[in-house]
């Protein structure tokens, strides 16, 4: 008993930044946010940035399994907004011929997740198969993505009609229990990824894939075939999400998803993950996406800053919260 | 006999609230090689980055020409002439053999470097070296022991005094090591001082003037070479009285188990074929670059290859290494820490990682992971300070039997293993081959490939000796002798007749 | 602006009359935004009107991604084409000031649509929005129609010269009337963008009567976190551009969205139009023509509404 106790707070004594290092950040920011605005922690507030933070979140766990095993996507943005042009387009042209109705929502959504899905084999093959870097595959799939999005929309915006819209509409902003929808599928699929990145070979394989990859391949891992997951599994998350944008605004133009792919990248490097691969933790992205999540929230609930240097802000805390854990790291 | 250039007077070294280093006293004399061996972990790595000026000691004193000295960085030694060529070579693989040797001290004329006169200054120091390399090649398709060459010539360029080289026949094969040896007593002749780290002991007797045992982080023994045997230096370094390094040989059994024909690997590998008992130590022998280690790779499926490879009388798919695993054939790497350890893992991910389906079903099973952590802990002896540390902060040798515990994971029953002692001090190697020739009296079928002759003879039934991707010759029981496969491997003729 | 569409009625019956053959140029951007959208659908639509209207006449039509590409399209459209006239909305002012005036210098035709060249004087004619209008027009509503010491909330675009003059336009129009604007921020002319900032601002203020959105995409998204809030009664939201969701919305009466105000897309029609009249009939068509912004109402929805148009 005695033994143990020692244990727990020798643990306790070495915890290093590395570790606690995002989630300190976040809550230095909840703290800002209550000092500067008393809505701050009102239930709506809280409602409003967990649920926004939900696409970026549910693409960002997949993100998180790409890097890890030491690639990268570029193209989520760009294929949210085709998925979700793709999935309007669909839905219209459905309720011509069934009217309005479920089915037509539910296939909307399986040809989501069937998109997403087919887009993410697209770009691993292209990468496993093909030998293409991932860097030159998805920014290539990044352009025609949103070249077909704005094709599809002709340069305008594809809506969803507006019975259907009244009819999908629940999917955003309904739930149970006071919690709505994208942040109860948010919270599960990064518990999900959680389980899946620490206690599962395919996590474990993706880690090692990323630390060395000549290692994997001579421990006898498919090492083709877990990269080409960790793509696909980005691409059905992707679907995923979009599943829940469509129903928010009931529409996509070529500007959807502007710049996610960034976001998402940010998010997972703030959380701890390393950007060249090897190491990956999925709670870390969920307070990445959090802490830019809550970043533009305060600078909207507060006239603190010219919103011209919104941007600027955004920047220095990611990199603040990226030096956060270098510095304290135990092996220098 | 000469004032001695650089030497520690009770230096100590610690690394948090622990001592690696107990006062320890060293002299480098001009003129002299000086040996410094131990085993894994004695601190002979903490004594040469002291004295290459990349750590601080803790306490006592590093005398330059008799004058305590303080490295501000080991830019600082190197421009004394004090200069350090690591095990693991510190050459930028993307750039020429010339623009690493001139690396942050180019040649200039004006404004504009001197290519010219780099290349031509480059070939000379090379040719000084018996070193065929074009001056204006890529690192990266340079051979290892090339690579270690173009260390020395780059050590060479500069205004050498003192020559610190951690363990440089690592990885150079007998004819390399010769070159090397000469070039270091040239060194030598001229004045220079050298301090110089190998397991290998005949090296050590070789050619160095003079010896220091470091144990446990302290000086045991100081003597000139000539004073002391190989034995004794042994025992210095354990601690103990070393009997019988290599076990007695197991015999091979009737039935066969692993059977290679014709096995080719395109411009590796020519048609190689062979045959291994149940309970058998197969040696195969040859130079560095023969084709050996890509022979095992082959059989073990990790090379594209044409010919069968048959296991326990089945055919073994090319290419697909999970078969050959899951079938009970494994390949233990000769590059430990490029294709064998994930260093900034811990033991446990490592150990597990290539039969993490046997590890629980869909979640991995972490007791079940950490029960066999234990297990290999216990049966290979591993010495781990902290159970949860990186791999990479292992001593070698506790590296290479964690390397050797994850191998044997899968219990195989053919075992390729390639270097199974490179790098590593003599009472581990000692396990090692106990290991393996208990491995073979359980029944199982072993082969052995090594660069280190006494390996072969010590531990193989039968030798087969590759030169220039072809099997060349084998050795029966009482026919392997140095000689023999030395022939052999340079590719000279049939040893037969002599070797009867 | 009332002028200009009779001018445009008239000029079919001059059209039909017209006799050389002429070949016209029409260099646009692409269609990567809503409002660029249908820039291209009135390009396209009116080109194809006047192609059927008039055989002899034939049109280039280009769109363009950035400025290199378009000046690349402008050297093609002379050396292969061998153009009469030029119909331009140069994407960026600055670097297609130099290669306009080379074609102007050439003696061919040019008109240039909504965004001026650097150089005053090369085009022949120019047909353009007014952004200051645009803001004013919004402005002047808001005035008249909230109560001193009403709080607004104002989405800007994309910080640029354009949103620079909206803005202060519609500054310039409230100044006095005692309408307080508590926030004012860049939406990015993007619906999400918006829908986050107004959820933002709706957490923050207890109070908002008004919400000017420069845009009709940021109208959007700003309605549907109005919406979400369940506050829908409380304020009203003025967008810009015509969308025709909006234009739909007011002329059905939706007191949410009132009016809306112009800033026609269709003026690329104007200026074809223009231009095939002044090649074809010699009459006096040069000189500038800035069409104003209108506020669109109830009762005049329907002249605004196209239901092909994709924005």
């Amino acid at each position: 008993m005695a033994h143990a106790e020692t244990k727990t707070r020798r643990r306790g004594g070495s915890i290093d930044l590395k570790v606690i290092g995002p989630i300190v950040a976040l809550i230095v920011l909840v703290l800002i946010g209550v000092a500067l605005n008393p809505n701050f922690l009102s239930y709506a507030n809280i409602t409003n940035v967990l649920a926004r933070s939900a696409f970026i979140g549910i693409i960002a766990v997949g993100m998180t399994f790409v890097i890890t095993a030491g690639g990268l996507d570029l193209s989520v943005g760009s294929m949210a907004a085709f998925v979700a042009g793709l999935a309007i387009l669909t839905m219209n042209v459905l309720t011509d011929v069934w009217g309005v109705g479920l089915p037509v929502i539910l296939v909307g959504v399986a040809l989501a997740l069937v998109a997403g899905l087919i887009a993410g084999l697209i770009n691993g093959l292209l990468i496993t198969r093909v030998g293409i870097e991932a860097f030159i595959v998805t920014l290539g799939t990044m352009g025609i993505y949103r070249s077909l999005i704005t094709w599809l929309a002709d340069g305008g915006t594809l809506s969803l009609g507006f019975e259907m819209r009244e009819l999908y509409r629940p999917v955003y902003y309904g739930g149970i229990a006071g919690i709505s929808w994208p942040i109860i599928a948010f919270a599960v699929i990064a518990i999900l990824g959680e389980v899946v990145m620490r206690h599962t070979a395919f996590g474990r394989h993706c880690a090692a894939i990323g630390s060395n990859e000549k290692v994997a391949r001579y421990s006898s891992i498919a090492v083709l075939k877990v990269r080409l997951a960790t793509y696909v599994l980005l691409g059905l998350l992707v679907g995923f999400a979009v599943v829940m944008y469509v129903p928010r605004l009931g529409s996509a133009s070529a500007s959807t998803g502007l710049l996610w792919e960034l976001e998402a990248i940010a998010a997972v490097i703030i959380g701890g993950t390393l950007l060249k691969g090897g190491f990956g933790r999925v709670w870390g992205t969920v307070v990445g996406v959090l802490i830019l999540s809550l970043i533009g929230n305060i600078l909207n609930l507060t006239d603190f800053v010219s919103p011209y240097l919104n941007g600027a802000i955004q920047g220095a805390v990611i990199i603040l919260a990226v030096v956060l854990q270098r510095k304290t790291g135990t092996d220098r | 006999m000469a004032d001695p250039i650089l030497s520690l007077s009770s230096v100590s070294k610690s690394f948090g609230p622990i001592e690696v280093l107990h006062g320890v006293d060293f002299e480098l004399r001009p003129g002299e090689i000086h040996a410094l061996i131990g085993e894994n972990g004695a601190g002979k790595s903490t004594t040469m980055k002291i004295l290459g000026g990349y750590i601080d000691q803790t306490a006592g004193e590093v005398l330059w020409q008799g004058q305590p000295l303080r490295f501000a960085h080991s830019d600082e030694a190197e421009a004394r002439g004090i200069i350090m060529i690591h095990q693991e070579f510190n050459l930028a693989e993307h750039l020429g053999v010339d623009q690493n040797v001139f690396l942050g001290r180019e040649l200039k004329r004006g404004w504009r470097l001197d290519h010219a006169a780099m290349r031509a200054r480059t070939a000379e120091l090379l040719a000084q070296l018996d070193c065929p390399v074009d001056p204006s090649a890529r690192v990266s398709d340079i051979s290892v022991p090339s690579k270690q060459m173009v260390e020395i010539a780059k050590a060479l360029s500069r205004d050498l005094k003192v020559l610190i080289m951690d363990e440089p026949t690592a990885v150079l094969t007998e004819r390399d090591c010769e070159v090397l040896f000469r070039q270091v007593e040239r060194l030598r002749d001229e004045g220079v001082a050298v301090l110089y780290t190998s397991h290998k002991l005949s090296e050590v007797k070789r050619i160095c003037d003079r010896v220091t045992v470091l144990r446990d982080g302290a000086m045991v023994r100081s003597s000139k070479v000539s004073e002391i045997t190989e034995d004794e230096m042994a025992e210095a370094m354990v601690g103990r009285e070393l009997s019988g390094l290599y076990p007695a040989k197991a015999l091979p059994r009737a039935e066969v188990m692993l059977e290679v024909e014709n096995l080719s690997v395109p411009g590796m590998v020519q048609g190689a074929s062979l045959k291994l008992r149940r309970g058998e130590v197969l040696g195969i022998g040859g130079l560095v670059g023969s084709g050996r280690t890509e022979l095992a790779e082959a059989i073990a499926g990790l090379r594209a290859c044409s010919g069968t490879v048959r296991l326990e009388g089945k055919d073994l798919p090319a290419a697909e290494p999970h078969v050959a695993m899951t079938r009970g054939l494994a390949y233990l790497t000769e590059d430990r820490k490029g294709a064998g350890l994930l260093l900034e893992k811990t033991l446990r991910e490592n150990l597990t990682l290539p039969l993490l389906d046997r590890f629980g079903g869909l979640l991995i099973d972490r007791k079940a992971e950490e029960a066999a952590l234990d297990k290999a802990i216990a049966d290979f002896a591993i010495r781990v300070p902290e159970r949860n540390m990186a791999v990479g902060n292992l001593s070698g040798g506790n590296q290479q039997k964690l390397l050797l515990a994850k191998t044997l994971l899968s219990d195989p029953q053919v075992i390729l293993i390639d270097e199974p002692t490179r790098g590593i001090d003599i009472g581990t190697k000692q396990q090692i081959y106990r290991l393996i020739a208990d491995l073979a009296a359980e029944g199982r079928a072993i082969v052995v490939i090594s660069s280190e002759m006494p390996e072969l003879i010590g531990l193989a039934s039968r030798v087969l000796v590759m030169h220039a991707g072809r099997v060349v010759g084998e050795l029966a029981q009482d026919e392997i002798n140095e000689g023999a496969i030395v022939r052999l491997a340079m590719g000279l003729k049939d040893s037969e007749g002599e070797a009867a | 602006m009332t002028k200009l569409f009779i001018a445009t009625t008239a000029l079919a019956t001059v059209l039909t009359g017209a006799a050389a053959a002429e070949t016209i140029g029409v260099s646009i951007p692409a269609a990567t935004h809503g409002w660029a959208g249908a820039l291209n659908y009135h390009a396209e639509r009116t080109i194809a009107r006047l192609e059927e209207a008039h055989p002899d006449l034939d049109f280039v039509l280009a769109t363009t991604p950035d400025s290199a590409t378009q000046v690349s399209d402008l050297e093609d459209m002379m050396a292969t084409r061998g153009i009469d006239a030029l119909v331009v909305l140069p994407f960026e002012s600055e670097p297609l000031t130099g290669p306009i005036k080379r074609i102007a210098d050439s003696g061919t035709w040019v008109t240039v649509v909504d965004r001026g060249l650097a150089q005053e004087g090369i085009q022949n004619l120019y047909v353009a929005g007014d952004n200051a209008s645009f803001g004013s027009t919004a402005g002047e509503y808001f005035a008249e129609n909230l109560d001193e010491g009403a709080k607004v909330v104002v989405m800007r675009g994309i910080p640029s010269t354009v949103d620079n003059e909206r803005v202060a336009g519609f500054e310039g129009a409230i100044e006095g009337s005692g309408i307080e604007v508590v926030a004012m921020d860049h939406g990015n002319w993007n619906r999400d963008t918006a829908f986050t900032l107004m959820q933002d601002w709706l957490s923050r203020f207890p109070e908002i009567d008004a919400v000017w959105a420069a845009d009709d995409d940021m109208a959007v998204g700003a309605l549907a976190a109005i919406e979400q809030a369940g506050r829908i009664d409380e304020m009203f939201v003025v967008g810009g551009a015509g969308m025709k969701e909006m234009v739909a919305r007011i002329a059905e009466g939706d007191e949410t969205v009132p009016v809306n105000v112009t800033y026609p897309p269709a003026m690329i029609s104007t200026a074809i139009e223009m231009t095939v009249l002044g090649l074809t009939s010699g009459a006096p068509m040069t000189g500038d023509f800035i069409i104003s912004s209108e506020l669109i109402t109830q009762e005049n929805a329907e002249d605004f509404y196209f239901e092909d148009s994709p924005y």
